[in-house]
């Protein structure tokens, strides 16, 4: 299997996903946090989930790494890691393929273990290597991240690190596993815009270096602007827009898409008001009839209200819409 | 020239450090001086422990200052104190980051507005009813959000009853720490709308803190840029944004920029 990607279709997939579906049920009823989303991740590339709060980003992550809630329903036509269906086995690649980094790296960390501890326990379980052997292992992972002194915040505890030291530690402790595929949740929101951009530089050397792959969730355009590659446009639990990172912040095709990046507050000049997108997402329990943004879309006709939209598009750049032009 | 609504001069909080043979603290804000002509809105940004929340919190006269010199409409704002300051108080309105933090999830929204309001003084009633329903609308909410409770609202509309909350007194500023990072990008725009109207409306004066510089240059005047207690850049927002003195304001603009 292959998907097109921005350096052409010679990329290989890492990861394919179409019709993902995660239900879960609740007392008003079915809460369907993702209800469709197609998803082609080529090795070696950074690959942005965007989308508003809501709209399924971490339940789609939480999917791939088989961390959804017991009592959720996961479905999907088609989910193939690195060729091999994993419907029924994500779980068993967390940890050895894939690893989670999470929005809040002081909460991914054991506040009573030294980093060496926490970064020994990983290697523990991935190897059987000497103690010392592993001690070096952890040393050289630590230093890969970009940490200076490495050997002397082995002895360190979390609080005694800053945020950001602590998200490098918690990337450390990912590529200790052996992962090659790195989900990162909002990775960069709760460090400062500094930091955030230099942790942002880093997943992109170790992308280069070691042939990572990483899917990049964010809310943040800023983000998508910085490190990805290619993007995903989600709109209430539906990918509704797919293609090259530049082309979607500078020619996107799904009105939403548009919408999204006319709200920047760059978008207009100093002291005008934006474009803000009136109502607000269709709650989680609704079942959709026609586009799931029409009741929202600047440029919504009759047929949308009642006919879900088609596929448009080519290639890399694909959309859900039934204008035939792009968005308005 | 408008005269200043706000000036501080050499300012220097400093928090204290427990215990008697505890080494002090660095000064928290450093020998701030700044200038906000009435109407206008200032910018501040900076990394997380840069001095801001704690620059605002002396201006609510929340922690004490160790030195300089705080004027408000003219006044020594620094020297009004007891009753006085309680009453001073109603000048300065304040937003915080989180609307569901800052909001009591048991009362409903038309307590929530009444509260300043009763805490002055003013007699329930018809009278208090409409204002506080002028309040809300003002703010972009119809008066059938009155009597529903802070739970029951989103993101954006919890943050608009916040600022409502806010201007009940009338205040001749409005401090805003944070008003849009716990919003999403669709109501943050909602949000910035709103402000800019009042701004346009009431010629409101703001002092606006944030990581994210792009947000307030929308809104701002002049921007000014603190870095461990201290400023490193102040000036005209286009004259900021087009040529920052600073390598680290241009690390803020630079970022995300679109390829
Ligand atoms: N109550 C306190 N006691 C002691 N030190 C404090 C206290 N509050 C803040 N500080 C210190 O004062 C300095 C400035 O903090 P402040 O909260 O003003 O930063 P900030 O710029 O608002 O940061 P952020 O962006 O994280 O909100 C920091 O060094 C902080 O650790
Ligand atoms: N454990 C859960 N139980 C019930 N509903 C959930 C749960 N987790 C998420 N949801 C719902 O699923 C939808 C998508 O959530 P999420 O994936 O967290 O969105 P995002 O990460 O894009 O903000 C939301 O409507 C959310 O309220
Ligand atoms: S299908 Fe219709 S409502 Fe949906 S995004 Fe396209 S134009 Fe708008
Ligand atoms: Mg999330
Ligand atoms: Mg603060």
């Amino acid at each position: 299997m292959r998907c097109a990607t921005v350096k052409g279709a010679s990329a290989v997939t890492l990861l394919e996903i179409q019709g993902l579906s995660v239900t879960i049920p609740s007392a008003l009823g079915p809460v369907q946090a993702v209800r469709s989303i197609d998803l082609c991740i080529a090795r070696g590339e950074i690959h942005g989930l965007i989308g508003e709060s809501g709209c399924g980003k971490t339940m789609t992550g939480m999917a791939l790494l088989g961390l959804t809630p017991a009592y959720a329903q996961v479905a999907a036509r088609v989910i193939e890691f690195d060729g091999v269906d994993i419907s029924n086995s994500a779980a068993d690649l967390r940890g050895r393929r894939i690893a989670l980094i999470s929005q809040d790296p002081a909460a991914a960390l054991n506040p009573v273990l030294t980093i060496g501890r926490q970064m020994d326990d990983v290697l523990r379980t991935h190897s059987s290597n000497s103690k010392a052997h592993r001690a070096a292992t952890a040393v050289a992972l630590l230093a890969a991240t970009g940490l200076a002194d490495a050997p002397q915040l082995m002895k360190r505890y979390p609080h005694q690190l800053s945020g950001g030291m602590q998200q490098r530690v918690v990337i450390a402790q990912a590529l200790a596993t052996g992962a090659d595929f790195l989900i990162a949740d909002e990775p960069t929101t709760a460090l400062d815009v500094t930091v955030g951009a230099q942790v942002l530089a880093l997943l992109r050397k170790l992308v280069v270096d070691r042939g990572l792959t990483v899917l990049m969730i964010t809310h943040d355009m800023d983000v998508v602007a910085a490190v990805c590659d290619r993007a995903t446009v989600l709109y209430a639990g539906l990918s509704v827009e797919t293609g090259p990172a530049s082309a979607i912040l500078t020619h996107p095709r799904h009105p939403y898409a548009a919408a999204l990046l006319a709200a920047l507050p760059d978008a207009a000049p100093r002291g005008q008001r934006l474009a803000a997108i009136g109502g607000q997402i269709p709650p989680s329990t609704e079942t959709i009839s026609g586009c799931a943004f029409s009741p929202r879309c600047p440029a919504v006709m009759a047929l949308c209200h009642t006919m879900s939209p088609p596929a448009r598009g080519a290639g890399n750049h694909r959309w859900l819409c039934h204008l035939a032009q792009c968005a308005p | 020239m408008t005269a200043p609504l706000v000036e501080v001069h050499d300012l220097v909080v400093r928090y204290k450090s427990r215990g008697l043979f505890a080494a002090p603290f660095k000064p928290a804000v450093n020998g701030v001086t700044l200038s906000l002509p009435a109407g206008s809105t200032l910018g501040l940004v900076g990394e997380s422990g840069s001095g801001k929340s704690s620059l605002l919190r002396a201006l609510l006269r929340l922690v004490p200052v160790e030195s300089g010199t705080i004027s408000l409409g003219g006044e020594d704002w620094l020297a009004i104190d007891g009753p006085a300051l309680r009453r001073a108080r109603h000048s300065i309105g304040f937003v915080a980051q989180n609307p569901f933090l800052s909001l009591s999830p048991r009362l409903t929204i038309a307590q929530i507005l009444a509260e300043p309001l009763l805490a002055r003084g003013d007699k329930p009633g018809a009278e208090m009813k409409d204002r506080i329903a002028l309040l809300l609308s003002r703010c972009g909410l119809p008066a059938n959000f009155l009597p529903l409770r802070a739970s029951e609202l989103s993101g954006g509309q919890a943050q608009r009853v916040s600022i409502a909350r806010a201007l009940a007194l009338s205040p001749r500023l409005l401090v805003l720490d944070e008003p849009t990072s716990a919003l999403d990008v669709s109501v943050q725009a909602q949000i910035l709308n709103l402000l800019l109207d009042l701004k346009a409306d009431s010629g409101l004066s703001m002092l606006f803190v944030t990581h994210n510089l792009k947000v307030v240059a929308h809104l701002a005047e002049q921007l000014m840029v603190m870095r461990q207690g201290s400023v490193v850049e102040v000036g005209a927002t286009e004259r900021v944004m087009a040529d920052p003195a600073q390598a680290y304001t241009r690390e803020l603009i630079g970022f995300g920029r679109r390829r």
